[in-house]
């Protein structure tokens, strides 16, 4: 005979008790703060949207009018920041992106409605913080292409640079092919076994001109 | 007694039919927001072409490079012992497979540094590590290591070193003039004998 046998509603009470810790455990979980909105195939899909990135010649209204939908954001250094800056941006460095205090104006501007362009020196710089925006559901975070480099160097006529190609990004600038093509004529197999010989003794050579 | 039995056969079903919901997440496992973009501002990710092209001649076993451009980009030209995963096919074909290796450094390249880069928020969003990013990509790679060019004379002795280094990388990769940087080579090191001896005779 079980144990249980003798008083059924024993086992049917600590069950209950059970299943009720069980249910508050979960409900009482701690939500992280942050949260993937995007799968990874999603996130990759995503860049390739044009409404994620904002354009040098776009930065010309921001300037003149400032309007209150769009706000800039220099993810640079504090010290680089004031040595120069796109006019009426502000300064977040990257340094202090994921403090708590930043992640809750960046909430409170998503949900005003407010676009939030980042930039850094190059657009690599922002790259990294853009995406990361966009994939915790930041859909407001824009990349400004070319970063403040091309900006710096087009800020006299920013409208031209819309037929410009300079700030594009993932263009082979020349043709690798036939750059790195064996000169000479010769067939060379770049994978030859005596290739790596030629490289040790050219340290060679530098290693008895140190003892000179 | 019986009521009890199915009581609990009841139970024992529900929770079983919970487990079928943690499957359901098709998602790979993946690190937190706020430890990726931690990792995200810091910069040492970043490898220059001239790292790259000495880990190859040296034949560095623990390198992998990763190729992120297209299939048909890659064909066309490719750098030796690369390896071609666009980053559509990331998540495909088993590519995973790929990081994580323990001692193996994956270094990330497209043809500027953006598209490598963003290859690499999401391989480290997978909790994947030692992965680092061609800094310039293959345009760069093309400036620096292919086409290289001569430093102006009043260049720092450094600059010089480098240039050397790049003209015997360019060797090693296009078998091109041997002649002309060979000559430049030896311009160089005897500029460097005559300082020291004069160093020494200062003694």
């Amino acid at each position: 005979m079980h144990i249980h046998e003798l008083n059924p509603w024993r086992t049917l009470i600590a069950l209950s008790i059970f299943v009720i810790i069980l249910v508050i455990g979960f409900l009482t979980m701690p939500k992280p703060q942050l949260t993937f909105e995007k799968s990874i195939s999603e996130s990759v899909d995503a860049l390739e949207e044009s409404e994620a990135y904002f354009y040098p010649w776009q930065l010309e209204d921001i300037i003149n009018d400032k309007p209150d939908n769009v706000v800039l954001f220099d993810i640079r250094d504090n010290f680089i920041f004031g040595q120069g800056h796109i006019p009426g941006a502000e300064n977040l460095s990257a340094n202090v992106l994921s403090q708590k205090d930043n992640i809750e104006r960046m909430k409170e501007l998503r949900d005003m409605g407010v676009t939030v362009v980042l930039y850094g020196e190059d657009e690599l710089q922002a790259n990294g913080p853009w995406m990361l925006y966009r994939q915790i559901g930041f859909n407001n975070v824009k990349l400004l292409k070319g970063g403040y480099s091309y900006f710096k160097a087009h800020k006299d006529d920013l409208a031209s640079t819309k037929n410009d190609e300079g700030y594009k990004t993932g263009l082979p600038r020349y043709d690798y092919a036939k750059m790195a093509a064996p000169k000479d004529g010769a067939a060379l197999n770049i994978e030859s076994e005596n290739k790596p010989v030629q490289i040790r003794r050219r340290e060679k050579t530098n290693v008895a001109a140190g003892g000179c | 007694m019986n009521r009890n039995y199915i009581f609990l056969t009841i139970l024992m079903i529900i929770l079983a039919a919970g487990t079928v919901f943690l499957t359901m997440d098709s998602e790979p496992k993946q690190i937190e927001p706020e430890e990726l973009l931690q990792e995200i501002i810091q910069p040492t990710r970043y490898v220059s072409t001239d790292q790259v092209a000495k880990m190859i001649i040296q034949g560095d076993p623990s390198l992998m490079l990763v190729d992120v451009r297209s299939e048909e980009e890659f064909a066309k030209y490719s750098l030796p012992r690369s390896i071609n995963i666009p980053i559509k096919n990331l998540l495909s074909d088993g590519n995973l497979g790929y990081f994580g290796v323990p001692g193996t450094k994956v270094v990330f390249i497209s043809d500027d540094d953006i598209k490598a880069d963003q290859m690499w928020v999401f391989v480290k969003r997978l909790g994947f590590g030692s992965t680092y990013v061609m800094k310039g990509g293959l345009n760069c790679w093309m400036q620096t290591i292919i086409d290289p060019e001569r430093p102006s004379d009043d260049a720092p002795y450094k600059d010089f070193e480098t240039y050397t280094f790049r003209k015997g990388a360019q060797m090693y990769f296009t078998g091109a003039g041997a002649d002309v940087p060979d000559a430049s080579k030896i311009d160089v090191l005897v500029r460097r004998r005559e300082k020291t001896n004069i160093a020494s005779g200062g003694c």
